[in-house]
């Protein structure tokens, strides 16, 4: 018999700043650093304590990326987050595409 | 086993420089990073990356493997380590996660499993690393929710304490709702914790296998609606299926291809539903027989339509 196991969705669970920072492999500081130079989608956050934070799909996706960016490529921060932007533009511009396509196919 | 050529890997020579194996690795992760590569099997190609690097860039693991190929053995011959193969060489060099052992093959595994799960071999309490992958749904999956049986790669302690991977499978109960972009969680199925400490958890991002007749943007889901010339312009009620089901449509009268029919709420069943859109394709029937022709002939004499107005011929 195999084991069932239940998935959340990460908006109906709460992945606070310590589980991201767990998951991506930074530490709590680097973070806190990168929300607070933007490069995170949640600009509002900026404002509040990092202890109350909590992150959603997008975000968790964002900050995986820009991790893996800047270790492969050795890069500044900066940097990683405008590749991050036009890769999210990218895909966004994608199925815009793939909708658009509907009537051609 | 097959021994694996890390250096063909890379495409360097056997006496690459540090600085020559980084340039390598990045000039390849640049081209089959998993966001961006157009190659169609770049994500496996980045972990056969990452893991060439992973021992080339280390002094340690280089020269221990180095002297492995000083044995004889070349890429694709079949491989067991030697007994003691290792001995003399320090391990001491920046470690590797479990997580990323999981990613790695199993060359790599049997080379440097002494190595794997740092965690335990320090025997500290820490709780079990977080693994990352991805899965491919169906959108039919979104509106009823699914069950999807998983094989994972888990490093798990053997009887020795080293570490080994052993291959997992797990049925995931998905919600419904969820759509592409979303992260998912399955907690406890990540890494092994030690000491007592908890698992880590299992995060997977989804995304769609792409559907013949829909296409899904964030949680709207987009639909081709052909009709016949005469229910655009007059007007109908068409029966057409739609992911939960079937529904009847009322197309406006003077209608135009293009034109967008939004069922509110039918896209997918998230917290906040996405909606479902019809675009209207209008479909002529071919002139084939006289009688087609006939029909089209009086058209045109009967209408006084010029659909290039708008080019001022």
């Amino acid at each position: 018999m195999l084991q069932e196991i239940d998935a959340t969705v990460l908006e109906d669970t709460v992945l606070s700043l310590d589980d991201l920072a767990r998951s991506c492999r930074v530490s709590r500081e680097w973070i806190i650093e990168h929300v607070q130079w933007g490069l995170l989608p949640d600009k509002n956050l900026i404002e509040t304590d990092p202890n109350v934070w909590i992150f959603d799909s997008h975000s968790f996706l964002r900050i995986k990326r820009i991790v893996a960016i800047e270790r492969d490529f050795e890069c500044n921060p900066e940097l990683a987050g405008l590749v991050a932007d036009l890769i999210e533009e990218v895909e966004s511009l994608r199925t815009r595409l793939r909708t658009s396509e509907l009537n051609e196919s | 086993m097959e021994f694996k050529d890390y250096y063909k890997t890379l495409d360097i020579a056997r006496n690459a420089t540090a600085d020559e194996i980084k340039k390598a690795f990045r000039r390849l992760a640049r081209k089959y990073h998993p966001d961006v590569s157009k190659e169609v099997d770049a994500e496996q190609k980045m972990k056969e990356i990452n893991e060439a690097y992973t021992v080339l860039s280390d002094p340690e693991k280089r020269a221990a493997y180095d002297q492995l190929e000083r044995q004889g053995f070349q890429a694709g011959s079949d491989f067991q380590p030697p007994p003691g193969w290792d001995a003399g060489f320090e391990f001491t060099g920046q470690g590797f996660s479990d997580a990323q052992a999981a990613d790695f093959s199993d060359f790599f595994s049997q080379l440097f499993r002494n190595q794997m799960g740092n965690g335990a071999r320090h025997a500290h309490r820490m709780r079990g690393e977080d693994h990352h992958a991805k899965i491919m749904l169906d959108l039919e999956d979104s509106y009823h929710g699914t069950t999807r049986s998983l094989t994972l790669r888990m490093p798990k302690l053997d009887n020795q304490g080293r570490t080994i991977l052993v291959e997992h499978t797990l049925n995931v109960r998905i919600p419904k709702g969820v759509h592409a972009g979303q992260v998912i969680r399955l907690a406890g199925q990540g890494g092994p914790g030690h000491a007592g400490e908890a698992p880590g958890d299992l995060f997977l991002e989804v995304h769609f296998k792409p559907h013949p007749r829909y296409r899904i943007e964030n949680k709207d889901i987009y639909a081709a609606l052909p009709v016949a010339p005469w229910e655009a312009a007059l007007g109908a009620t068409a029966k057409i299926p739609v992911p939960d089901g079937l529904v009847d449509v009322r197309i406006p009268e003077n209608s135009q291809s293009g034109r967008k029919l939004r069922l509110k709420g039918r896209g997918i069943p998230a917290a906040s539903p996405g909606d479902l859109y019809l675009v209207l394709e209008v479909v002529l029937p071919s002139a084939a027989t006289e009688k087609a022709r006939k029909f089209y002939q009086t058209m045109a004499q009967e209408l006084a339509f010029n659909p290039r107005q708008n080019l001022g011929v």
